[in-house]
């Protein structure tokens, strides 16, 4: 039976010197054909996370299994395209001639670098110097290497990182598009919106911890009831009675309850009979980025 | 192992660094016998004397020699520098890497096409002061004799090898700093000042009963084998057979040591 998945880590820890820890004891797996989308905020790992999966940095500790692979070993490499951070290249060289030489590098044919010039659509551009490339150019011709091996594992880091909106529209449907078939795309990302769009399931990491794991669905479907209600301490009292305090938050002047939307009516119920006047209750689904920030103890609009 | 050299091949064929070095090797093997022809001619111009017929084709081997030390080895650390140091500069280093050639395999294609470039300005030099010996030979209506061939292989290998030892300086250098500026400027200020510092420091010590410690620098062994394979012996105290061993003993640990830190240093 063919192994559903692509990337497996087990307690995978960076610490560099004795000090920083990068990484805390990820355990992720990525199955194949979906796009994962690898969430957090700037400096949570996830950077670290990748250059271990694809060899460029040795973990302290814990075990990878990439392409049925060790991490960095040239037959897991052999099917596995990656953009890590921003695109590296040789500014001297044009686009095309850049993509010559990763294709020797990989043992590709040089047939190919036209065919990923034109899914990039930077076909008519590939002559220009590297040097001379504006960054929504460059993050394509990233994309393009990595490309390359017709990868069965396609690793991006931050690929919008640094393009105007137009071009982060762009790179989404390039990347939506290039993860359509049996391709598995690994992105990582600190743009909600972006993985919210784009991928199936996500891992969000916080402070070098994998805090949660799930498909997309699953976190934004922690429904809950938002309850407007006078007064709102009195409400918020009885819910927190009724369910626990941990099911009740306040926000924006209503109270956000982590319950099921049929449990409305008993809501309704409890709150009038106490003498609490309720002008608005319905059922909420949160965005991500509430999850988000609820996830990783980051503070919104901070 | 064939498709990392010809991936090394393709990026630095045509690299500007390389380009300009080959250039300036040119202009300065141009220069240096056009002066040496003019002093020639105009005697009392040069503070030594330059004998016109120093400067014909049998003499070539020896007047190109010259251009080994400090001047071209000065280059090689440059280029070294710049070519090791750039991939990280660059972050190109990853996107190499990623693609599986292994980091043995890469430095190794690094190296063996770095080295091809030191045989081209090696070839470069040796072409132009041939092809100018000649002019000069014919212009004052002598007849071409060239050296024997032995000559030349033992001088254009002496010249090779000094690039060689000290553009792996500059390679070692740029992977231990990774970035190429540091590298090269720490390069350059080792040949042209501490060395020499160092190494006339140990030779006064105790009378010079230290000078075996100084004979072992790269920078005293590139003089005396250029030294010996141009016949300027004079002052020279360290056999060819040494110059040989202690240049290409530097040669091989430079390039161990760089390939070491290149395999188990993280890519960050």
């Amino acid at each position: 039976m063919e192994n559903t998945t692509i990337v497996e880590t087990h307690s995978l820890t960076k610490r560099y010197g004795s000090g920083v820890l990068a990484v805390d004891s990820v355990g992720m797996s990525v199955r194949r054909g979906e796009v994962y989308g690898f969430l957090g905020p700037n400096g949570a790992g996830k950077t670290t996370t990748l250059r271990m999966l694809v060899g460029l940095i040795r973990p302290t500790s814990g075990t990878a299994t990439v392409a049925g692979h060790a991490p960095g070993s040239p037959a897991g490499l052999k099917k596995i395209g990656a953009l890590i951070e921003s695109p590296g290249f040789y500014p001297y060289l044009s686009g095309r001639e850049n993509l010559r030489v990763v294709a020797d590098y990989a043992g590709v044919s040089q047939k190919r670098v036209d065919e990923v010039l034109d899914i990039v659509e930077l076909a008519s551009r590939a002559g220009r110097k590297f040097g001379t490339y504006s960054t929504g150019m460059k993050q394509r011709l990233g994309v393009a290497a990595a490309l390359l091996k017709d990868p069965e594992l396609l690793i991006l880091d931050e690929p919008t990182n640094g393009l105007d909106p137009q071009g982060m529209a762009e790179m989404r449907k390039l990347i939506k598009d290039i993860g359509q078939g049996d391709r598995t795309v690994l992105l990582s990302s600190h743009l909600l919106g972006e993985v919210e769009q784009i991928c199936d399931r996500v891992g969000v990491i916080s402070s070098g911890r994998l805090v949660r794991q799930s498909t997309v669905r699953e976190l934004l479907g922690e429904e809950g009831v938002l309850v407007r209600a006078q007064p709102l301490d009195q409400a918020q009292a009885i819910l927190a009675r009724m369910f626990g305090p941990d099911t009740v938050s306040r926000q924006d002047g209503a109270i956000h309850l982590k319950v099921k939307p049929e449990q409305s009516v008993d809501v309704n119920r409890q709150l009038v009979n106490a003498g609490v006047g309720v002008s608005e209750l319905r059922p909420f689904e949160r965005s991500l980025e509430e999850v988000f920030f609820q996830l990783t103890g980051e503070k919104q609009g901070s | 192992m064939i498709a990392t050299i010809r991936a090394e091949w393709r990026k630095n064929r045509f690299r500007p660094a390389f380009l300009v070095g080959a250039g300036l090797v040119a202009a300065i093997t141009l220069l240096v016998f056009s002066t040496n022809w003019y002093q020639a001619l105009h005697p009392g111009t040069a503070e030594h004397p330059v004998l016109l017929a120093s400067l014909y084709a049998d003499q070539f081997v020896n007047n190109v020699m010259g251009a080994g030390f400090p001047l071209g080895a000065a280059m090689a650390i440059v280029l070294g520098a710049l070519l090791a140091g750039s991939e990280y500069s660059w972050a190109t280093l990853k996107t190499v890497l990623v693609q599986g050639p292994g980091r043995l395999t890469t430095w190794s294609g690094r190296v063996i096409v770095f080295a091809v470039w030191m045989g081209i300005l090696t070839a470069i030099l040796f072409g132009i002061g041939a092809a100018y010996s000649a002019v000069i030979t014919s212009v004052e209506g002598h007849a071409i004799v060239w050296p024997a061939v032995s000559e030349i292989a033992q001088g254009f290998g002496a010249v090779w090898l000094i690039f060689g030892v000290f553009g792996a300086i500059g390679l070692a250098l740029g992977v231990l700093i990774r970035q190429s500026a540091a590298a090269l400027g720490v390069g350059l200020v080792y040949l042209l000042s501490v060395e020499i510092l160092v190494v006339r420091f140990i030779d006064t010590v105790n009378n010079g009963a230290y000078k075996w410690i100084g004979d072992l620098f790269a920078g005293p062994n590139a003089q005396a084998l250029i030294g010996h394979v141009s016949g300027k012996t004079n002052g020279i105290t360290i056999s060819a057979e040494q110059a040989l061993l202690v240049l290409a003993a530097w040669l091989i640990g430079l390039l161990i040591v760089a390939a070491g830190l290149q395999r188990v240093r993280d890519v960050t």
